[in-house]
């Protein structure tokens, strides 16, 4: 059986890179005994991976886990597994998904960021001067070392929460691109500061994302030769 | 109370590199924060909390402390220098992980003395935490700074920084200590030690004076008042089966360097290798029953969710029932996912196909110690393994698909000549041809590590001064071309820290200025090639008036005092003298377990209702 389960790393797990992560969740899953399915091979290893990896330093209230079971588990059984998970790690919900969805990774296109500000007004002006430009080039380091890309079609939309004193950000993740919330501070002169924390991740449907846990899956619905049909994510 | 916790997690914590050291909410800590508790202990491990939080005495007190209501456990750990410039930066002390408390604020504070190169490192641990460095300076409302563990055996170069020493096991004398403690809360300092420096295996230095004749020269150490015994006894815990085991340990985040369950099978070992000091301060052999260690090992995989158990000994395939533990444990261990490691197996007993059973995944390295290149050598250490020996068990290893082995020597031994030196080269291309005679394909990886051999007090060679320091070089140089081989890699050790360890393992109570000065200039983690200064060291020495190589190579005669002659681990100073000249004949002696030696734990023992191996010991 095949799971997604949502999680929010919450305060000094804020410091776990992702590789601590993963252990913490692999001899987590063991202490609740749990029937975690396990590779094949000279070094068998947790069927589990994450959505996606976060930068360490930032809290998540939208960590998942895609994880197999060699068995059928029940929502008590997940209950168990909280018991087991270090303080500041909440489970905050989980669905049942069909075996051949690919890699919950890989169906990731955008992540939800916010970060409490001073000065709402001053942001706010800034960021609809950045979100005006059609072009904003800006400096990555790469494995052929640094190169020029253009942040501006990865930055989904900025937006100000005057009386919450929160800049909400949706940039782009996945394949296709992706824009870093500290490039985006940057930008508007800021740094990530203690708040910042990831709220969401989304999956494409078509021009909409959604969330993992309410996107509807229908494997193999279109098409088994086209690559991008594979799978279709509906509402 | 100022809030450390919350300035430590809100202002220090963000700037530093690995801040999972320092978060103590590890599955399995223990915080005791809003709970009445009469005694307040820090565990403090004097290096960083990699190498700390691998350490399985650490473990067993914690939790053995915790277990009580009244009592708590705390771990500190040497910070890494980033976090140890901020403390000192901000004025910051050095606190606990679990609560945040300043190390000055604890009730007891207690340092595991594992290797003599962590000394300094103590001493900064103390000044970190705001705790006066001698015991002399130290009021009523400072803590009580207690040592234990290997070192605890020749204290003398520290006792200035301690108030007590305990020495032995502290599964039962650990709980005899706080309950002394608690019930004598209101004593002073002084009346609280005398009470201590009655139980069997407590050292309190301050009740002992070092004296010294006309011309300076050492005469002993002896007790000031009769209070107090003539000579300190370890303790020993009889029945280990029964004694306390951690089951819950404490999960780390970031990865340690043993990260994985450690089970203890069996404590003590009568194998009588000459060099050893673990050999004579944990005799006698105490095994735990297989159904005791089976149930532990389920016990522990279920609180810890850990993927690696690795059975811990002094050479574990002396355990009596290996076979059927081997076989049953991995039966219970493949169920959860968790494989079993064996580290400490003598080749001798790897012939026997355990390796196999146990290293069945992973085929990546196995390592065995012949120690010495030479039967004759080998003699004289006493290692009782033959070449034959070892070329069966590395092609055993390579006919079952090991490519790499990695072979552990010494140099600088008692008696050592180049021709022993240049056995050490024969034996590596005998083991890259035994690769070639099974069939291997390529080549074999043969790794020769040759470490500096260092004198301990309480073994056969505690007499022996180590070689100059020139002579570990040439000799390094004689290994360097002989092992010039292919398919072999030599690593060997810094001869400078080798020296060190040396001059502070068998030094007396002249040692301490050394320390303290060495501290202020700076010393400190001397274990970590990238923090170790000799130049430091060998200033100290020079400013108190000793030199460093002289008390490196400084050689005891039969009839000198020792520095560490009043603390008695059960095997007589006679027995190590006899063994020390059945070395120097090359003449080798059986593990005692084929018939008592007369070691004299078995005096030690006289008292206890079961004596383990002992039990049938005939006296001296």
């Amino acid at each position: 059986m095949r799971v997604w389960i949502k999680f929010a790393m919450d305060g000094a797990l804020r410091y776990l890179s992702h590789l601590d992560t993963m252990r913490m969740w692999q001899r987590a899953v063991r202490r609740a005994a749990l029937p975690v399915a396990y590779s094949q091979g000279f070094n068998p290893h947790p069927k589990m991976s994450f959505a996606m990896a976060l930068p360490v330093g930032v809290i998540s209230h939208a960590q998942y886990l895609d994880i197999n079971f060699t068995k059928d588990i029940r929502a008590a059984d997940l209950e168990n597994l909280q018991q087991v998970l270090p303080a500041g790690l909440t489970l905050l919900g989980w669905r049942i998904v069909p075996a051949k969805i690919p890699p919950l990774m890989s169906l990731v296109r955008a992540a939800c960021w916010e970060q409490k500000i001073t000065d709402a007004e001053a942001v706010e002006k800034k960021v609809a001067q950045l979100l005006s430009r059609t072009e904003i080039m800006v400096e990555r380091k790469g494995k052929k070392g640094l190169k020029m890309i253009n942040l501006r079609p990865f930055i989904y939309d900025l937006t100000i929460k005057g009386q919450e004193q929160k800049l909400i950000m949706l940039l782009a993740v996945g394949n296709i691109g992706s824009a870093k919330p500290e490039e985006v501070l940057s930008l508007l002169h800021l740094s990530p500061n203690n708040s910042l924390c990831q709220t969401e991740i989304l999956l494409g449907v078509g021009e909409a994302l959604q969330s993992p846990l309410a996107v509807c899956l229908r494997e193999k619905e279109v098409s088994l030769n086209a690559k991008a049909n594979y799978y279709q994510l509906r509402q | 109370m100022k809030n450390y916790r919350q300035i430590f997690r809100e202002k220090i914590l963000p700037r530093l590199q690995k801040p999972t050291r320092y978060l103590g909410n590890e599955i399995n800590a223990v915080i005791k924060e809003d709970k009445p508790l009469q005694i307040k202990v820090a565990l403090a491990f004097p290096d960083l909390y990699e190498i700390g939080m691998s350490h399985l005495g650490l473990k067993i007190l914690y939790h053995l402390i915790n277990e009580n209501d009244d009592w708590s456990a705390e771990r500190v750990f040497m910070p890494a220098p980033d976090l140890e410039a901020i403390l000192q930066e901000e004025n910051f002390p050095l606190c606990s992980l679990e609560t945040v408390t300043p190390l000055s604020l604890f009730d007891l504070v207690g340092f595991t003395l594992q290797y003599e190169l962590s000394y300094a490192t103590v001493l900064q641990m103390l000044s970190l935490g705001g705790i006066p460095l001698t015991a002399e300076e130290r009021n009523e409302g400072d803590p009580l700074v207690v040592g234990g563990g290997p070192c605890a055996f020749n204290p003398e170069p520290l006792v200035d920084f301690f108030d007590f020493f305990i020495l032995g096991d502290a599964e039962e004398l650990l709980p005899q200590v706080l309950e002394i403690l608690q019930k004598h809360k209101a004593l002073p300092r002084k009346e609280k030690l005398l009470r201590l420096a009655a139980v069997k295996g407590v050292y309190v230095p301050a009740f002992y004076e070092a004296q010294y004749g006309k011309q300076g020269e050492y005469l002993g150490t002896v007790a000031k008042t009769e209070a107090v015994p003539k000579t300190v006894q370890r303790a020993v815990v009889a029945n280990l089966d029964q004694a306390f085991y951690p089951i819950d340990f404490i999960v780390p985040y970031g990865s340690i360097v043993h990260d994985r369950l450690v089970l203890e099978i069996f404590r003590g070992c009568t194998r009588g290798c000459r060099f050893c000091q673990a050999g004579i301060i944990y005799r006698p052999v105490r095994e735990r029953k297989p159904e005791t260690l089976r149930e532990l090992a389920l016990k522990m995989v279920r609180a810890t969710g850990y993927e690696e158990i690795a059975l811990s000994s002094l050479s574990s395939g002396d355990y009596s029932a290996i076979d059927q533990l081997v076989r049953g444990l991995n039966k219970d261990l493949a169920r959860e996912g968790v494989s079993l490691s064996l580290p400490s197996l003598r080749l001798d007993s790897f012939a026997t196909g355990l390796a196999e059973q146990v290293q069945r995944v992973r085929k990546s390295g196995l390592t065995f110690a012949p120690e010495a290149g030479t039967q004759r050598l080998r003699d004289v250490i006493n290692k009782n393994i033959t070449e034959e020996d070892l070329l069966i068990a590395v092609k055993d290893a390579f006919a079952n698909g090991w490519t790499a082995v990695k072979l552990y020597f010494m140099m600088g031994l008692p008696t050592e000549t180049d021709e022993d030196l240049l056995g050490i080269a024969d034996l590596a291309k005998k083991v890259v041809s035994a690769y070639k005679e099974v069939g291997g394909k390529g080549k074999p990886r043969v790794t020769v590590s040759v470490s500096i051999f260092v004198p301990k007090p309480h073994t056969p060679f505690q007499w022996f001064g180590q070689i100059t320091e020139e002579e570990i070089l040439r000799r390094q140089s004689v290994l360097k071309k002989a092992l010039r081989i292919p398919g072999v890699q030599f690593q060997y050790h810094d001869a400078q820290t080798s020296i060190l360890e040396a001059a502070l393992a068998r030094g007396g109570r002249e040692l301490a200025p050394v320390i303290k000065r060495a501290a202020e200039l700076g010393c400190r983690l001397d274990g970590w090639e990238e923090h170790f200064s000799y130049s430091a060291w060998q200033q100290a020495f020079g400013e108190v008036g000793l030199e460093l190589a002289a008390a490196a190579q400084k050689q005891f005669a039969a009839d000198e005092p020792l520095p560490w002659d009043h603390l008695d681990t059960g095997v007589s100073k006679r027995y190590l003298w006899r063994e020390y000249q059945k070395a120097l004949a090359s003449e080798a002696t059986e593990d005692c377990r084929q018939g008592c030696l007369g070691c004299g734990m078995a005096l030690l023992l006289k008292e206890e209702e079961e004596k383990g191996v002992c039990s049938n010991a005939s006296l001296d």
